[in-house]
């Protein structure tokens, strides 16, 4: 299209000016030989088979004798060349094929042809001059940063098509194996002795593969105080992997500073040890997280006994508080409070933390 | 007293599809169809009008949440049980806004799958603590908010719980029973069983209001 435009430009301004040249035939062959320069490289040039340096070099080749011929055909002492700007095609072809070498080395011959046949260089020879030898290699290097960029982009978009791919194919693996495991571990359940061992296997399994899946989709950034971070949600879910309880999380995840994490997920371990030890090994117990704007609230609920009534006075009276006063202490130093409640109904551990709690 | 309740079992896992429809045949459930995919689901769904749906979520296109969403959509009557091995919470906590009201693992036993049918079919919603958890965190996201939605200007109501319906939630999230739950807080079984209801009812209206103001922000709600 370009072309077409500075061959039109170029055909205008030659029959305007033809009345001046020494040997206008001639130079109605210069035309005729660009209109038809023109044609072919359009039809040459729209195939990248066709691209080869062959068609470049004869490109510019055509456009640096046409420059060369201007005086012999106008006479001497011209003003304009007889290609002018259709020269441009050439240029840019060059600047698009090699870059910004080609640019320049395109800008070079055509300039030094443009200059040869000047008798003397005005302000605006110069000028154009000047143009042609930044323009080249200005086009050729925006070209190759271009084309650096695409390259780029198709090589990332690929990159995510192939791990969304694997996350799919992963889940559809994953999905599989954790129906094959609950269904084991449901049917070994009802038919009782081995069976119901192999069962029980079967259920660590897939809730350890449930915390993995867990674990891989949550994506977690970095903590509020820029630290590495680690999902609660996610440490909390994995103790129901080796434990009877059952953890109940928001959806989203809550990252907290690495160290804030993990001791909070070991206090929650103590008050689960001490439900084990008073309750019993496979006594069910339940934790529940609620992130809130300002703080975190961790239950840890259990349907034992409960600790009989004045048993506690009676052991900080003995001076041995240990589990009881070693959680209050450790919230207490994450600057939150622990609350305990207990009775008939059972014993449960409500724990409160700033978000903004850094290490102790 | 009254007619068999009619069940439809969708699951891509023949094993478990089998075993889930003995079992519910077995307890005096009909089963009136099984369907391995959402496509055959939904079909199946529109010519056998079961009560109960017991679905699995990672079934082959559409997926459970569709399913869930287009069956509540053509039969709100119906009710649909989220049976999932899936580790994705997210998964249930959108089938649950599209309507589910019932939601178990399938490691459950096989009388907690039952008694999870009885209940669904009754019109009682089944959860576990797990997904109360996810229930009160959403409503915690909701109207905690960032300070960005804070300022929610174009006139949506924003969903809050009652202080009552919140201490509920936290109970069953808590994995207290609804009977302790109402002995705790000394209310009947059917009030506390009304709280759960309601928190459900208030989070699904909630997501029908947000998909049909992103209908409208979409300009899909043009009838052209």
């Amino acid at each position: 299209m370009l072309r077409v435009i500075v061959l039109l430009n170029t055909v205008v301004l030659d029959l305007y000016r033809a009345s001046s040249y020494a040997h206008p035939a001639a130079g109605v062959a210069c035309v005729v030989v660009m209109v038809l320069w023109t044609g072919f490289a359009i039809w040459a040039y729209a195939a990248p088979a066709r691209r080869t340096a062959w068609l470049l070099v004869a490109d510019l080749g055509i456009a640096v004798a046409l420059v060369l011929v201007s005086p012999a055909i106008k006479g001497d002492g011209i003003e304009t060349t007889i290609p002018g700007f259709w020269v441009m095609g050439a240029l840019l072809a060059w600047a698009l094929h090699w870059r910004w070498v080609g640019g320049l080395v395109a800008a070079a011959c055509l300039s030094a042809a443009d200059l040869a046949v000047r008798t003397h260089l005005t302000q605006a020879n110069y000028g154009n001059v000047f143009l042609l030898l930044v323009g080249g290699p200005v086009v050729g290097f925006m070209c190759a940063s271009l084309q650096q960029m695409a390259d780029e982009r198709d090589v990332a978009e690929r990159s995510a098509a192939a791990a969304v791919e694997r996350a799919r194919l992963a889940r559809a693996v994953h999905d599989g194996v954790l129906q094959v495991l609950a269904l084991v571990q449901r049917r070994g359940a009802e038919l009782g002795g081995e069976p119901a061992e192999l069962g029980r296997l079967a259920g660590e399994q897939e809730a350890a593969l449930r915390t993995l899946i867990r674990r891989q989709d949550a994506v977690t950034g970095p903590a509020a105080d820029g630290t590495a971070a680690t999902d609660l949600v996610a440490a909390l879910t994995r103790l129901e992997v080796t434990r009877p309880v059952s953890v109940a999380v928001p959806a989203e995840p809550v990252p907290l500073p690495a160290a804030v994490a993990a001791e909070l997920v070991a206090v929650v371990e103590a008050c689960l040890d001490n439900v084990a030890r008073h309750v019993g090994p496979q006594a069910p117990a339940w934790v529940l997280l609620e992130a809130l704007p300002g703080h975190l609230d961790l239950s840890v609920r259990d349907e034992g006994p409960g600790i009989p009534e004045g048993r506690l006075a009676e052991a900080e009276r003995e001076g041995r508080l240990g589990v009881v006063e070693s959680i209050r202490g450790r919230i207490a130093d994450l600057g939150g409070t622990a609350t305990l409640t207990t009775g008939s109904f059972g014993t449960e551990w409500e724990l409160r933390v700033p978000r903004t709690v850094t290490a102790p | 007293m009254d007619e068999p309740v009619r069940v439809m079992v969708v699951d891509d896992h023949p094993m478990w599809r089998d075993a889930v429809e003995r079992d519910l045949a077995a307890s005096g459930f009909t089963v009136v169809a099984v369907a391995a995919s959402g496509r055959e689901a939904l079909a199946r769904f529109t010519a056998t009008r079961p009560q109960v749906v017991v679905l699995d979520l990672q079934i082959p296109a559409p997926g459970g949440v569709e399913v869930t969403a287009e069956v509540i959509r053509q039969d709100p009557s119906a009710r649909v049980l989220i049976l999932s091995a899936s580790g994705e919470q997210g998964d249930v906590l959108a089938a649950v806004k599209a309507g589910a009201t019932g939601y178990l693992v399938k490691s459950a036993s096989r009388e907690e799958l039952l008694s999870a049918v009885r209940r669904v079919a009754a019109g009682d919603t089944v959860f576990t603590p797990g997904l109360a958890g996810l229930v009160l965190g959403e409503f915690r996201r909701i109207s905690g908010g960032g300070p960005e939605d804070r300022s929610d200007g174009d006139g949506i109501h924003r969903p809050e719980l009652t202080e009552r319906e919140t201490e509920v939630l936290r109970m069953v999230a808590k994995g207290m029973s609804y009977k302790q739950i109402a002995e705790r807080l000394v209310l009947s079984h059917r009030t506390v069983q009304n709280h759960v209801q309601n928190t459900l009812r208030k989070l699904q209206m909630h997501n029908r209001v947000e998909l049909t103001r992103y209908a409208i922000e979409q300009g899909l709600d043009d009838d052209e």
